[in-house]
């Protein structure tokens, strides 16, 4: 059953979250939007249904967050408070409902990154943690992990200097680069520091796209792969002779997580897989 | 492995990986400022916002330099809170999310500065009326005290307790219908919105009784002619600011 960081939302029922949460994070231009990119299509390609979400992308709160930078007089509590009301939004509007439609939810990044960005910006560390006690734990937490000589080229030949990326709201004078430098360290020592408490998984992100890919491959499949379902998407059972006999085992490989019978979800599975089928008990394309 | 523990809320068992308990978040800016911060508290037709007004009249008057700030109101947040109410959005979580995202804007931006500076700020409603709403909206009550933990105590937060039929009493008389959030229509009480209503304050009203004792909230009787009301606000107020005539602000 999945588990939350101590307090459970109203409504919320943990029960039937069949899907697989995985959350990339790391440090601005660590590579992790090129990456969710290159994931998304790569499971899809798979079979799998994939959603995925990042920071101000929710429906109430993203475009207030935009408007609110565009200025310059967003307070950090306020600001830290902006992004939980965008990350509770997407948590309940999107994340949620897709890991119970058995999707696999990419995020480009997660709690972590809020609880870094609200630490090096003096916030209290118990604070932050407190209000984040409703967020899902994840499958996976992959951290793409970067030195800060190698993220500078990195943001000087794509972007440039960001007013944000470079903490100009916390590091005093008008110096972009040695901001940068200064906001962005302290974000990846506040980032190690969570690596151990959250139990990161580490990715090298100074290799090249290729490599790092590679690298999250293989660890998403260990994730994507501890769930049964795998099978029966890889066309082990394709001759399966008709529904029936495919819903009973379907029933087998999932009961083990479905401890109560769901027999909504049961089902749902049912009639998804009759739908597949054609005439002959095959599956169609 | 993991440090941390298992914990059973209610039907279910979840992971727990810090400490729970956390005693008490640090408050920015700390308690010790020049300034003086009245607020008031109760439930819709209390009388709280004319007790309030009355209050700012007479302080001005005296001369304070006296700063008023409403609920809701931060020019930063409260685009999204319209959209979120407008297009029913909000779930508990948000809209007590949303409006903690306000009362910052308002600290750190407006009240703090200003109780620094040594004025007199005047809040209608504070931290409590959040207690009160999100939590009788199902929301966790530890949860959202941690939540506004950033805030600082008020100097006097008057609470205007009245029965619930005569608030409702004054409210019908005074407005042709309820709000749907106001009238807690989001989480289902009643399909009629003046029964919702009716239940939902009843349930804040609960919870500000709840917090009489938690949070020491000075009770008015708000059955009380406003003029006798004002009185006591008036009396309670001067005990607090005879000792800080530095604020005042003219001759």
């Amino acid at each position: 059953m999945r588990k939350t960081y101590g307090k459970i939302l109203p409504g919320m029922n943990l029960s039937e979250l069949s899907g697989k949460l995985i959350v990339l994070e790391g440090t601005d231009g660590a590579g992790r939007t090129t990456q969710i990119n290159l994931l998304k299509t790569w499971l899809e390609e798979r079979g799998h249904a994939v959603l995925d979400t990042g920071m101000t992308r929710s429906a109430l709160a993203g475009e207030g967050i935009r408007r609110a930078k565009e200025g310059n007089n967003l307070g950090r509590v306020t600001q830290s408070l902006f992004y939980a009301t965008d990350f509770i939004d997407r948590l309940e509007n999107e994340i949620v409902p897709a890991l119970r439609a058995g999707f696999i939810v990419l995020t480009d990044r997660y709690i972590y990154s809020l609880m870094a960005r609200a630490v090096v910006r003096g916030m209290d560390a118990a604070w932050i943690r407190s209000i984040y006690k409703v967020a899902l734990v994840p499958d996976a937490v992959i951290y793409l992990r970067i030195n800060i000589d190698q993220l500078i080229p990195r943001v000087i030949f794509s972007r440039g200097f960001d007013y944000w990326e470079s903490g100009m709201d916390v590091f005093p004078g008008q110096d972009m680069y040695e901001n940068f430098r200064s906001y962005q360290a302290s974000l990846l020592t506040e980032f190690e520091r969570l690596s151990m408490e959250y139990h990161f998984e580490t990715v090298d992100a100074s290799p090249d796209v290729k490599r790092v890919f590679a690298d999250l491959q293989r660890k998403v499949l260990r994730i994507v792969e501890s769930d049964r379902r795998t099978d029966y998407l890889s066309g082990r059972s394709e001759q399966a002779a008709n529904p029936l006999e495919k819903l009973t085992e379907t029933w087998t490989a999932r009961s083990w997580e479905l401890k109560v019978k769901d027999f909504d979800t049961l089902l749902r599975t049912a009639a998804a897989h009759a739908a597949s089928l054609n005439g002959n008990g095959h599956r169609v394309a | 492995m993991t440090t941390g523990q298992n914990l059973r809320i209610g039907p279910f068992e979840v992971f727990c990986p810090v400490a729970p308990a956390i005693e008490r978040s640090p408050q920015i800016g700390g308690q010790n400022f020049p300034g003086k911060l009245f607020v008031v508290e109760g439930i819709d037709g209390s009388g709280k916002s004319t007790q309030l007004s009355l209050l700012h009249k007479w302080l001005e008057s005296k001369g304070y330099g006296v700063v008023f700030s409403t609920w809701n109101s931060s020019p930063l947040v409260k685009d999204t809170t319209k959209l979120g109410k407008k297009k029913k959005m909000l779930t508990p979580a948000t809209f007590s999310l949303i409006h903690a995202t306000d009362f910052a804007d308002r600290i750190e931006r407006s009240i703090l500065p200003l109780l620094k500076a040594g004025a007199v700020v005047l809040c209608d409603r504070y931290i409590y009326t959040a207690f009160a709403r999100d939590v009788a909206r199902g929301m966790d009550s530890q949860w959202v005290r941690e939540l506004y933990g950033f805030a600082m105590k008020p100097t006097v937060a008057f609470y205007f307790r009245v029965p619930l039929e005569t608030a409702i009493g004054r409210l019908v008389t005074a407005r042709d219908g309820f709000k749907f959030y106001e009238a807690g229509l989001d989480i289902g009480l009643s399909d009629d919105r003046t029964e919702s209503f009716r239940l939902f304050q009843g349930r804040i009203l609960a919870e500000y009784e709840k917090m009489i004792p938690e949070f020491h909230l000075t009770v008015i009787d708000a059955t009380l002619p406003v003029e006798v009301q004002q009185a006591q606000v008036r009396q309670i107020a001067k005990t607090h600011l005879d000792r800080a005539k530095e604020l005042r602000v003219k001759p």
